[in-house]
């Protein structure tokens, strides 16, 4: 069975076109839904949140838009167990939501995403995201293997994960910990990370495993000709490199 | 001085002999709305009137222009998808001034302003560029580092968040510019040709709305146009910075949006629309412009205009430059629904304080120009006087370009063991280091359309349509070493480097565009350098067979010293992809493969950080043999045709050397750890030129008939950076390049 996918549209995202040409190519049955049409989320049945600058980052990015009406659904679908990934912009607003880590309570985070260190500004940069959980814990990275290596561009001023020593125990404990910073050759690295995160996190999976939130953009490194010298296969527009978290993510919500 | 209407002063920047013109042909004095109606209009900025005559020497047309400069951007023949035919909307512009003043603000909304430009054509904006020119940066107190730092902060903080990603540029840091920075903006945008909306009324639009949208006008940016026709006075400091406009790229970012929204509206019901950015003039420049190029004229009630202060004097809503505003002219049937998309669908006055669209008037078939504001008419002008163009004739005198290969100079025999000692100084000269320190602060990815980011080579690509196989590059060059010592050259060069920079990535030039950034044209030496670059500009554009589609002219970049800028025509070219896995990326990609040098050796060596480093002052800037240059271009061009060229570097400031440096680098920034062993001549001349990256020598050398080819060396498995027989490393080559820029960009 195809789901329904929604990218929802904040006032200020700017990461909605590539994020919805990627879900379709990779099978994914994808619409964006506009803030003026808000209350027809209801009918989706998975939701990726995109890149941008939702309500200008205002307070801290995220901080708004996690109160916004589209939320509400986003919020009610993550608790009925739809799937709900959100990527840079839509990571932060998936934490300031309370929806990961999840911990405390909805709309009562537990940790940030915050202004980048050493460099305190928006950092545009090559990364990989390497899975730091087992592929099954979280319903969305299930089909990638073990230890999959993620290209991705980090482009953000507030991406490091910022907590409490108890807060960052729990996601260690729980399980939270998705995706940590690595190098092209898979090492995991402090130094891979773009933005000085606790923990070197890149992703963070809530409890139940439907809700996964990513800073660096997949959706970016994911076409053949995003990265012609990485290509896998002749045809340059086909889907690859960052492409197989999207696949997996398709995958999920189809089955 | 200011001058007295009716006892009050009004600052205006009129000359006293236009002050007469226009009182004469009003047969009254003018009003203080039509007086600031007029300052904006004949303002340098807005008329071009010491430069338009001039600029008539630039070739504008070609097989691949759709649009001339004519409108508020330029489009060039892209290639065909789908059976549509596709176009690049091009804009370029300065934003020098209000950079100077104000920088952060100043460089967002000259960011601002050129999206807008590209938008109205009814294209979707997908890159900028912003080639830039600071002072010296030395000392961290000084207002020239606040500069530089500033200005890179205010396109990143506009550029990222409205999602168009940042695909080339470069920085030049010279004195000249310590009063005057130079901040130019390009921007590129995607139309099908079948869907271009023009910037003027359509042939029926007699009676039809005018509707202003997007921001509400506030004081900001008033006296904007003649503030930049002006030289900078350090004592008016507060009131230039209340010329320059302020920002808000979270509202553009939905305008944008709203916008696409609308244009897809108006395709669906085959309707013809005018839509054109409010910049120089506001609301009056802008609606006067978009109705006069129909053959128009129009009556606008300034009440109607959505404000953010009420009171405001009616000559402040008329000309006043706020931002993040456009307006429409359309036919009456369709102002309900395209209103409708901007305020309900895209709520715009929920994203910003009374922002809104909103009908202020209408198209009128009597040639005036009319403004009312509260029941009075405010301004009555014939519309062609207001907008048509004025003309100032200064004298200039032709410099003399430096002679045509002065054959007693010859590039200095260098042992081993100076090119290694020079080689480190070359690469860390603020001319040649690594500018990733700024850009690594623009978004060069979103959108997902990427092929080569900002920086990873000298052009950016990316894939024109989403789905398609076509793609575009952009590159930026202007090296204002060249400009200071000869206006002329340092034009021709411009050209044919930014033109370089495109074949390296394996694409094919295009079309260009043009900003000229110079001093005072009322100062004869000032402005003979101004003319002397249009010749060059044009003269080696035509040599190679490209047209200049749109562009600008930056004028009075003079201290109030008396110092004008370094001569900086500065240009940027657009490349045509029919393939994008024929992209050359950036690089060496192999070990054993040869490396070759495409292009001769000229003997000029003014201008390059070379002869600045060995204390050498000779003058003759590098010279393009025009004959020679097409020939090596062809080589290139089917070299790359058959799949022999792996990587391929241009050359320029740092010279071959350098350029060999930089393809090691990109090859170690993309994962590859490569080095070079060289024995053959390669130097540190800048005559413009190519490494590349051979695997089939025959092959290669076959195809290179009368094109000059030199062998230099090879690549190597060894991370290392060998000249004959001596020995450095890569990795401390490259930590010698990055470092001196991410000490001012930390």
């Amino acid at each position: 069975m195809s789901a329904r996918i929604a990218v929802p549209i904040f006032p200020g995202t700017n990461s909605e076109n590539e994020t919805l040409a990627l879900l379709r190519d990779c099978g994914g049955d994808a619409e964006l839904v506009h803030w003026s049409q808000a209350e027809t989320l209801g009918r989706y049945d998975a939701y990726v949140l995109s890149g941008g600058f939702a309500y200008e980052d205002r307070i801290r990015a995220g901080a708004i838009a996690a109160h916004d009406r589209i939320m509400d659904f986003v919020v009610e679908g993550a608790q009925n167990g739809k799937l709900v990934f959100g990527v840079c912009n839509g990571a932060q607003i998936v934490l300031e939501a309370g929806l990961v880590p999840g911990t405390g309570a909805v709309r009562g985070p537990t940790a940030a995403f915050t202004r980048n260190a050493p460099e305190p500004h928006f950092v545009c940069r090559h990364v990989y995201l390497k899975l730091a959980i087992d592929p099954s814990r979280c319903a969305i990275t299930a089909a990638l293997p073990k230890g999959a290596l993620v290209p991705a561009w980090a482009a953000n001023g507030e991406g490091r994960l910022a907590a409490t020593p108890e807060h960052l125990l729990e996601i260690v404990d729980g399980g939270h910990l998705a995706f940590v910073y690595a190098n092209a050759d898979g090492a995991a690295s402090q130094s891979a990370s773009p933005n000085g995160s606790a923990l070197n996190c890149g992703g963070l999976v809530n409890r139940a495993g439907n809700v996964l939130a990513i800073m660096p953009h997949p959706e970016r490194d994911a076409w053949n000709f995003n990265h012609l010298d990485r290509r896998e296969g002749k045809d340059v527009l086909a889907p690859s490199g960052g492409a197989v978290l999207f696949k997996s993510f398709v995958k999920a919500a189809n089955s | 001085m200011p001058l007295l209407v009716n006892q009050a002063p009004v600052n205006v920047a009129l000359r006293k002999d236009e002050l007469e013109r226009i009182a004469r042909r009003l047969g009254r004095d003018p009003s203080v709305v039509e007086l600031h109606a007029f300052d904006a209009q004949w303002s340098e900025h807005c008329s071009y009137k010491s430069s338009r005559h001039h600029l008539k020497k630039l070739p504008t047309a070609g097989s691949r222009v759709i649009l001339g400069p004519a409108e508020d951007s330029g489009i060039l023949y892209l290639g065909d998808h789908d059976g549509e035919r596709y176009g690049v909307v091009i804009a370029h512009e300065s934003h020098n001034h209000p950079s100077q003043v104000v920088p952060f603000e100043g460089a967002a909304t000259g960011i601002g302003g050129i999206v807008r430009d590209v938008l109205c054509m009814g294209a979707e904006v997908v890159a900028v560029a912003d080639p830039l020119r600071f002072g010296r940066i030395e000392d961290p107190d000084s207002h020239q580092r606040s500069v530089a730092v500033g200005v890179v902060d205010g396109i990143a903080a506009y550029g990222n968040a409205i999602g168009v990603p940042n695909l080339a540029g470069d920085v030049y840091f010279d004195e000249s510019f310590d009063d005057n920075c130079l901040v130019n903006v390009v921007a590129l945008g995607i139309v099908k040709e079948s869907e271009i909306i023009h910037s003027y009324a359509p042939r029926d639009a007699d009676g039809w709305d005018i509707v202003l949208v997007g921001k509400a006008t506030d004081a900001s940016g008033f006296g904007g146009a003649s503030f930049s026709s002006l030289t900078l006075d350090a004592d008016d400091e507060e009131a230039n910075k209340g010329a320059v406009q302020v920002p808000d790229p979270f509202l553009k970012n939905v305008l944008m949006r709203a916008s696409y929204r609308a244009f897809s509206y108006l395709r669906e019901h085959e309707i013809v629309a005018g839509f054109k950015d409010l910049g120089a003039g506001g609301v009056m420049g802008c609606s006067a412009e978009i109705v006069s190029s129909g053959g128009f004229g129009a009556d606008i009630n300034l009440d109607e205009v959505n404000v953010a202060i009420e009171g405001m004097p009616p000559e402040v809503i008329a000309v006043g430059e706020t931002q993040e505003r456009l307006l429409w002219v359309l036919p009456p049937h369709v102002t309900p629904e395209i209103l409708r998309i901007y305020n309900e669908e895209y709520t715009l006055p929920q994203i910003a304080y009374n922002a809104r669209a909103t009908i202020v008037g209408r198209v009128t078939k009597e040639k005036k120009y009319v403004l009312r504001h509260r029941g009075q008419i405010v301004m009555d002008v014939d519309i062609e006087f207001l907008t048509g163009s004025i003309r100032d004739e200064l004298p200039f005198t032709e410099l003399r370009p430096n002679e045509l290969r002065d054959e007693s100079i010859v590039y200095p025999e260098l042992s081993t063991d100076e090119i290694v000692e020079l080689l480190p100084r070359v690469l860390a000269h603020r001319a040649v280091c690594s500018r990733e320190p700024l850009y690594r602060r623009y978004d060069a990815v979103v959108r997902g359309m990427t092929v080569i980011p900002r920086g990873a080579g000298e052009a950016g690509v990316f894939a024109a349509v989403r789905g398609g196989n076509l793609g575009v590059a952009l590159a930026v060059a202007g090296n204002p070493r060249y400009g200071r010592l000869d206006p002329r050259r340092a034009a021709e060069l411009a050209v044919v480097e930014a033109v370089c920079k495109v074949w390296a990535t394996g694409a094919e030039p295009i079309g260009l565009t043009d900003c000229l950034n110079f001093g005072n044209p009322r100062k004869p030496e000032q402005y003979s350098e101004l003319v002397s670059a249009i010749d060059g500009l044009a003269f080696a554009a035509r040599e190679l067979g490209l047209a200049f589609v749109s562009g600008n002219v930056s004028l009075y970049n003079e201290s109030t010293t008396g110092i004008a800028v370094a001569a900086s025509p500065i240009v940027a070219c657009v490349g045509a992809i029919d393939d994008l896995a024929a992209t050359v990326t950036p690089g060496f990609k192999r070990a054993e493969n040869a490396i070759y040098v495409i292009g001769n050796v000229s003997p000029g060596l003014g201008g390059t950080v070379f002869a600045e480093l060995l204390g050498n002052d000779d003058d003759n800037i590098p010279m393009v043999e025009y004959s020679e240059l097409r020939v090596d271009l062809e080589l290139l061009r089917s070299a790359m045709r058959e799949g022999l060229v792996r990587s391929c570097t241009p050359v320029g400031a740092g010279g071959t050397l350098a350029a060999i440096a930089r393809a090691t680098f990109a090859a170690r920034e993309a994962g590859r750890s490569l080095g070079v062993e060289l024995a053959g001549e390669a130097y540190f001349d800048e005559t413009p030129g190519f490494v590349v990256e051979v695997d089939d020598e025959q092959r290669f050398l076959k195809l290179a008939g009368d094109a000059t080819v030199r062998r230099v060396g090879t690549v190597s498995k060894a991370a290392h950076f060998v000249v004959n027989d001596e020995s450095l490393h890569v990795e401390d080559l490259y930590a010698t390049w990055s470092a001196p820029l991410a000490e001012v960009y930390p």
